[in-house]
């Protein structure tokens, strides 16, 4: 069934766009992603202009992430001091991003940037995770446990030189500010570029640079990506009308109920196994976005009206 | 005086090679709505020639519906190789290209007339007057670019030539389909029928048509550009209580 999205300005079929939540949603309730990196993709190989693929899928994820911040509430898993700092650098971070994207949108150059920036952070994420799985996998199976090194020892000396600093109750730190605040804008500026939550990025930094008791990095990170992803939509919304809610809306339908199975499957499956899966789907993301950019393309050329206010009225 | 004399001279060399032949021509629908189901549109275009210039009975003659969108600037890009990687390294602006185009005949084009005779009423991709900006001014635009915005756009359909034919039904009836295809720009569109007739032009008409997005669609669009921080605003208060829906009902 036909559907025509009047911002997208394109005709989609109603039940691929929710299919493609459903899986996507599977995928991010089993692995416990938000699903950002894969989705974002998705609508631009099906054919949805990349700039609103990613202006609206920061729309979506805003939503798939306060389901999943709510139940992280209420089981204390949020740690709100934390999270308003990793705020405070992200509204930053996504202001920014979203004038970059602005820029390189009006030059003709988004696609360019939203490819590359895959292909760099999810390449190196995706092979630090990959690295990391596997190594723990192998260790498991000749019997190895590495020795638990206590927070003072996993802090690196330089982080606690840092100024600012200050007590975060909730995850038993007392670090600076500045740590979380820049880690914060640089994921806000992955979100308005990228169209991602940033959770890929943020949740390793939460738990090998700062340190961060785990049961409180995923809530935490996720309170964060709903404020951002927000400003990120409004940001996009103002800059370049690239925002189609109706094509959120549906994504997000179909997310919502694939993530409800897929949460159930991830259960039936070992953390270490599930880590290798996912790695091994952000690097097929990654190589595939290289692999478009490497290659000569069978069409050199592309057309675009210019100054689409004007077109459009 | 020179205005009144150029007119007069264009009315009278107008009267001398166009005969008065009746042409009249109607689309089953002039205006085209945009809406929440819209996945192209085919109308119905059907005219008769009846005139003692030709004789429609007897005489044998070709038609040429000419269907042009709204003029946008459009930019061409080309990508080129850059160290390891293809970028959009190279673009060509055209101030104003139509964003729909398209050609149909009672028979080949070739068949019907002369290409000189098609170049100089511009019916036909190739003998559109499009020009492109660059810093050196208004230029003659690069083969290269032209041929790609044609290729590109007639591969999205939005150009059609010698792809829809005009049926002669009987006693100077005729009727074309005009295709517009999902992601057809919104404007007003011309349509312009040709009567030819042993290789020479003896009638033309132009008609309009309007494609828009109506209702929910044009309100959806409208807003997000004229007031796009509520309709971001809007977007996020959207997503905040969808997400806190589904998360109570993913609840229980």
């Amino acid at each position: 069934m036909p559907l025509y999205l009047p911002i997208a300005e394109i005709s989609m079929d109603i039940f691929l766009v929710i299919g493609m939540g459903a899986i996507v949603g599977f995928l991010s309730g089993m692995f416990g992603v938000g699903g950002g990196f894969l989705m974002t993709p998705l609508l631009i190989f099906v054919g949805v202009p990349p700039a609103v693929a990613v202006a609206t899928e920061s729309n979506e994820i805003t939503a798939a992430s306060v389901s999943g911040a709510l139940a992280h509430w209420r089981r204390q898993g949020i740690d709100f001091k934390m999270g308003t700092v990793l705020i405070a650098g992200g509204s930053i971070g996504s202001f920014f991003g979203a004038q970059v994207f602005t820029y390189l949108k009006s030059l003709g150059q988004v696609d360019l940037m939203i490819s590359l920036a895959y292909v760099v952070f999810l390449g190196s994420v995706g092979g630090l995770m990959f690295w990391e799985s596997v190594r723990a996998i192998l260790r498991q199976r000749r019997g190895y446990r590495a020795p638990r090194l206590s927070r003072e020892e996993r802090h690196k000396a330089w982080i606690h030189a840092l100024p600012f600093k200050m007590r975060f109750r909730k995850s038993k730190l007392y670090i600076s500010a500045l740590l979380p605040f820049f880690i914060g804008m640089f994921v806000g500026v992955l979100a308005a570029i990228m169209g991602v939550g940033g959770g890929f990025v943020m949740v390793p930094a939460m738990i090998y640079l700062l340190g961060m008791p785990t049961n409180v990095v995923v809530g935490t990170s996720l309170f964060q990506i709903i404020f951002v992803t927000a400003l990120t939509t409004i940001f996009h919304s103002v800059n370049t009308q690239t925002v189609d809610i109706f094509l959120a809306i549906l994504l997000l339908f179909g997310a919502v109920v694939g993530a409800q199975f897929g949460a159930r499957a991830g259960l039936k499956l070992k953390g270490e196994y599930l880590r290798v899966l996912l790695a091994g789907m952000v690097l097929i993301v990654c190589m595939k976005m290289g692999y478009d950019l490497a290659v000569e393309p069978t069409e050199l050329y592309s057309v675009a009206a210019v100054a689409a206010d004007g077109a459009g009225h | 005086m020179r205005i009144i004399s150029g007119i007069l001279a264009c009315v009278f060399l107008a009267l001398v090679s166009l005969p008065v032949v009746g042409l009249v021509t109607d689309l089953s629908n002039r205006r085209i709505e945009i809406r929440y189901s819209f996945d192209g549109a085919e109308l119905i275009l059907f005219g008769a020639v009846g005139s003692s210039a030709v004789d429609p009975v007897n005489d044998k003659f070709d038609i040429v519906v000419v269907v042009r969108g709204p003029e946008v600037e459009t930019v061409v890009r080309r990508k080129e190789k850059v160290g390891i990687i293809w970028i959009n390294n190279d673009e060509l602006v055209f101030p104003s290209a139509p964003g729909y185009y398209a050609v149909a005949a009672s028979r080949k084009l070739a068949d019907i007339a002369h290409p000189t005779v098609f170049a100089s009423y511009g019916i036909g991709f190739d003998n559109l007057p499009l020009i492109a900006r660059t810093d050196r001014g208004l230029v003659e635009p690069n083969a290269e670019f032209r041929a790609a915005l044609y290729r590109l756009r007639a591969q999205d359909d939005l150009y059609r030539q010698e792809r829809d034919s005009v049926t002669l039904v009987a006693e100077g009836l005729f009727r074309t389909d005009v295709f517009l295809p999902a992601n057809v720009p919104v404007g007003q569109f011309q349509v312009e029928t040709f009567v030819f007739q042993e290789g020479s032009l003896k009638a033309r008409n132009r008609i309009l048509l309007s494609v828009d997005k109506e209702g929910f669609e044009r309100a959806a669009y409208d807003f997000a550009h004229e007031y796009p921080f509520l309709y971001g605003l809007l977007a996020v208060v959207v997503a905040l209580g969808a997400g806190w829906f589904a998360g109570v009902v993913g609840k229980k």
